[in-house]
């Protein structure tokens, strides 16, 4: 894709800072007619262009002497303000000693344009640098995209079933959001104090969302007892204990899933979040780090707020008595290393419960994160975490790259498609486009066929049957790639429902496309000679036939006379090589459109369709399929039916044909005959074994 | 006059130019635009305050401006100027300007002399 030039994207904005008006003019003459120019004339007049508008350019083209302030002093400005992340700079300038060039590229810059100007030179680097820097950008907002989609849809999963377990337990919604947000920050707090639990970014967000599950099995456990007032029975008490094994049977009994990490680590907090450090907990009386470590935070994070909530049986207690309470040991025993991480973050915890649980930062902590990576220091965040973040980068990349997967939406009225901002970068469209089904850039990357294929088919779909699937190609970046479309029509709540929209997805499905349809011009063809072979040949017969039945056909079958005897005594690589030698000579005498196939053995056939003089055509072929080769002659006798003796039917003329070849072999072979109707005969008396022919084998 | 014959009468080298520019407009309207171009008359004047700092970035601008333009003669005495300057300043300052001088007017002359001729 050609930076800053598709008529789609919108023009992409360089910056060009020179304190001479003629070089700004000779760059901007450059590059006007791709780009959209800004000028300026000295370092602070760019400086504070810079402070506005950095997000709108693409590009920096920088003179080194200037007055007032020089090209260093802007790139350390850039460099201050982490604008040079955001925005490539290439120096330009006369200035070409090395110890410039060096200090520059030290600075930041990223390349270096000589002067005198060439017009070529300058317009080449400058596609070079947005290249480069476009494609960052991209893997930087799909990974960006993915992670964010994902967190989502967790997040959404966990306010419905907090809402139900609302319900269900009498607490408060907001339990399993505080849970959630006190595993994910002791869970931090613990990566950065130790490396004993190994644990990673991607493990904390998988433990942090399980969390929510962890009291799943109290769906099971009566509504009496799960929300009687007083005190519990011991029987009582004995079945709400009960709820532990119940949600992790739950999960270990999940028809699908059960080997997905979050249902694993979902597994391990249901079942122990009530196990305790000394061992005395439930349901399995573990002991020490013989707990998971999901669990026990989880367990943790569930007393804390418990505690710091208000209960039908008591009020809730502060923060410092809650804490208090907990390193006093009257709520359990816990890893004293999680104590510390809650004792010394105590003032941290609290402003996340007091905050909104539910808004979390994780966006822009991701966004932050990934920035300090792709300038590759460390700052606050270890080199470990990096690392790791870098391998949860690399993964989400690899998946969206191998799922292809590209989503949709379409409304009616006001008839328009959204895309996924991926999605509209992979095929250069905008992300919101209106009246597609008329829209030039959609009609250029569907075709008008398959988009009318689309139309119809969704016009076809009904609220019980909304799906469509359509495989086509779809054109973009000078190419044509095989895709699926899937569809799903959304419909009205009226009496007679209306379409209203559809969902959609497209996924690239090229490569096993292309294999497919290898695999079928494979099944199609006989691998020696690469002819169709019979079944296929046949299929396209009756194909022709079908669909011009008034023209003429003729279908020629052909046998090499004495293939036997060159198989048995020049050997068999010299018969195949004979038989390769016939296909070429067959497919060499005939039109392209002409069927030719081997129908096994040394048995091949053609089947053609003529206007006039049908003999001399088969004359001619005849004589251009017997050959010498390496020194050994080459016969063939042919038998030649016609459809307007036999019918279009393939197998009145193969018979025909078939005869027609046995009178041939018949007459001495090296022949061709034309069927008559008194040959009919002759087969059968082959059949019965009173006619023996052992050179027309199959 | 033709741009070519303008180019010769300076000193300066056309087919360079038009080369690295890739079009006669071009080369025409950026030769026209030295005309109005101040950094001359800045240099002068920086040279009389004894402000080494402004004249060498003016005669900075000189050599680049000649550079883009294929000036050869003009910026073989600006560039000699210039780093004469960037080191400060020494007694040749007088000796090199002149020089830049001369070459100045003379493109100056050749650019307005093609400029005016009639139609």
């Amino acid at each position: 894709m050609p930076a800053g030039r598709g008529i789609n994207t919108q023009q992409e904005k360089i910056l060009i800072v020179d304190d001479s008006e003629m070089n700004r003019s000779i760059l901007a003459d450059m590059l006007a007619e791709d780009y959209e120019i800004v000028e300026m004339e000295d370092g602070v007049a760019a400086v504070s262009y810079l402070r506005g508008h950095v997000m709108e350019l693409s590009l920096v083209l920088l003179d080194i002497v200037m007055p007032r302030l020089d090209g260093f002093g802007v790139l350390e400005a850039m460099q201050q303000n982490h604008w040079i992340d955001d925005v490539p700079v290439v120096i330009i300038s006369a200035e070409n000693g090395s110890n410039q060039v060096e200090r520059a590229y030290a600075l930041g810059a990223t390349d270096f344009i000589p002067r005198p100007f060439d017009a070529l030179i300058v317009r080449r680097r400058v596609v070079n640098t947005l290249l480069l820097y476009a494609k960052q950008k991209r893997l930087i907002s799909m990974v960006e995209e993915q992670v964010y989609e994902k967190e989502r849809h967790s997040d959404l999963m966990i306010d419905i079933l907090s809402h139900v377990m609302e319900f269900r337990n009498g607490e408060s919604g907001l339990h399993i959001l505080h849970v959630r947000t006190l595993t994910d920050l002791l869970l931090s707090y613990l990566m950065e104090k130790t490396d004993r639990y190994h644990l990673t970014m991607a493990d904390i967000a998988l433990i942090s969302t399980a969390s929510a599950l962890h009291d799943i099995g109290k769906m099971a456990i009566d509504e009496k007892i799960l929300n009687k007032p007083g005190r519990l029975t011991d029987e009582e008490f004995a079945i709400m204990k009960t709820h532990s094994t119940v949600g992790a049977d739950m999960l270990s009994n999940l028809p699908v899933g059960r080997d997905d990490p979050i249902v694993k680590v979902a597994y391990e907090i249901t079942r122990w979040h009530h196990e305790r450090w000394d061992g005395r907990g439930y349901p399995d009386g573990l002991q020490g780090d013989a707990i998971p470590i999901s669990a026990q935070v989880v367990s943790l994070a569930d007393v804390y707020d418990a505690l710091t909530s208000e209960r039908v049986y008591k009020p809730p207690f502060s923060h410092e008595e809650a804490v208090a309470m907990i390193c006093r040991g009257e709520c359990g025993a816990f890893n004293p290393l999680l104590i510390q991480c809650l004792t010394e973050n105590a003032e941290q915890l609290r402003t996340a419960l007091t905050r909104d649980a539910s808004e979390t930062i994780k966006r822009t902590k991701l966004r932050g994160i990934s920035e300090e990576t792709l300038r590759g220091e460390g700052g606050g965040v270890s080199k470990r975490t990096l690392r790791l973040l870098d391998r949860e980068r690399m993964r989400n990349s690899f998946f969206a790259s191998m799922s292809q997967t590209i989503q949709f939406e379409y409304t009616r009225s006001p008839s328009m498609v959204s895309l996924s901002t991926w999605g509209a970068q992979r095929f250069n469209l905008d992300e919101i486009i209106m009246n597609p089904f008329t829209d030039r850039r959609i009609l250029e990357l569907v075709g008008r066929d398959s988009l009318e294929e689309i139309i119809q088919k969704m016009a076809a779909t009904t609220p019980e049957a909304p799906e469509l699937r359509i495989d086509c190609p779809l054109h973009y970046d000078g190419m044509a790639r095989w895709h699926r479309v899937i569809l799903r029509s959304l419909w009205s709540d009226d009496e007679i429902p209306q379409i209203e929209g559809a969902l959609g997805t497209v996924m690239d499905i090229h490569d096993t496309q292309m294999h497919l349809m290898e695999l079928e011009h494979k099944a199609d063809r006989d691998t020696l000679t690469g002819l169709l072979n019979r079944a296929s040949a046949r299929k396209r017969m009756e194909m022709r036939m079908g669909d011009s039945p008034e023209s003429h056909y003729a279908l020629a079958e052909i046998d090499i006379d004495d293939f036997k005897i060159i198989n048995d005594v020049y050997g068999h690589m010299f018969g195949d090589q004979v038989l390769q030698q016939m296909a070429r000579s067959i497919t060499g005498s005939v039109r392209s459109s002409d069927i030719c196939c081997r129908a096994g053995g040394e048995e091949f056939f053609i089947f053609l369709e003529y206007r006039t003089d049908i003999e001399r055509t088969i004359d001619r072929i005849f004589k251009s399929l017997c050959f010498t080769y390496k020194g050994r002659r080459v016969t063939v006798s042919m038998g030649v039916a016609l459809g307007e003796d036999t019918g279009l039917d393939f197998d009145a003329m193969y018979h025909a044909a078939d005869s027609a070849l046995y009178a041939a072999k018949r007459g001495g072979k090296c022949q061709y005959q034309f069927y008559k109707p008194d040959m009919a005969g002759l087969l059968e008396d082959r059949r019965d074994g009173s006619v023996h022919h052992s050179q027309h084998t199959h | 006059m033709t741009l070519e014959s303008c180019y010769a009468a300076m000193g300066a080298d056309y087919q360079d130019v038009l080369s690295r520019l890739r079009s006669e407009r071009l080369v025409q309207r950026f030769v026209l635009k030295f005309l109005d171009d101040k950094s001359f008359e800045l240099l002068r004047s920086s040279l009389a305050q004894g402000n080494t700092e402004e004249a060498f970035r003016a005669a900075h601008t000189i050599k680049g401006m000649c550079q883009n333009l294929s000036f050869t003669q003009l910026e073989r005495s600006s560039t000699a100027l210039t780093e004469d300057l960037r080191a400060g300043g020494s007694d040749r300052v007088e000796g090199l300007f002149a020089q830049v001088q001369a070459d100045y007017a003379r493109t100056v002359e050749a650019i307005t002399a093609y400029r005016d001729q009639p139609e």
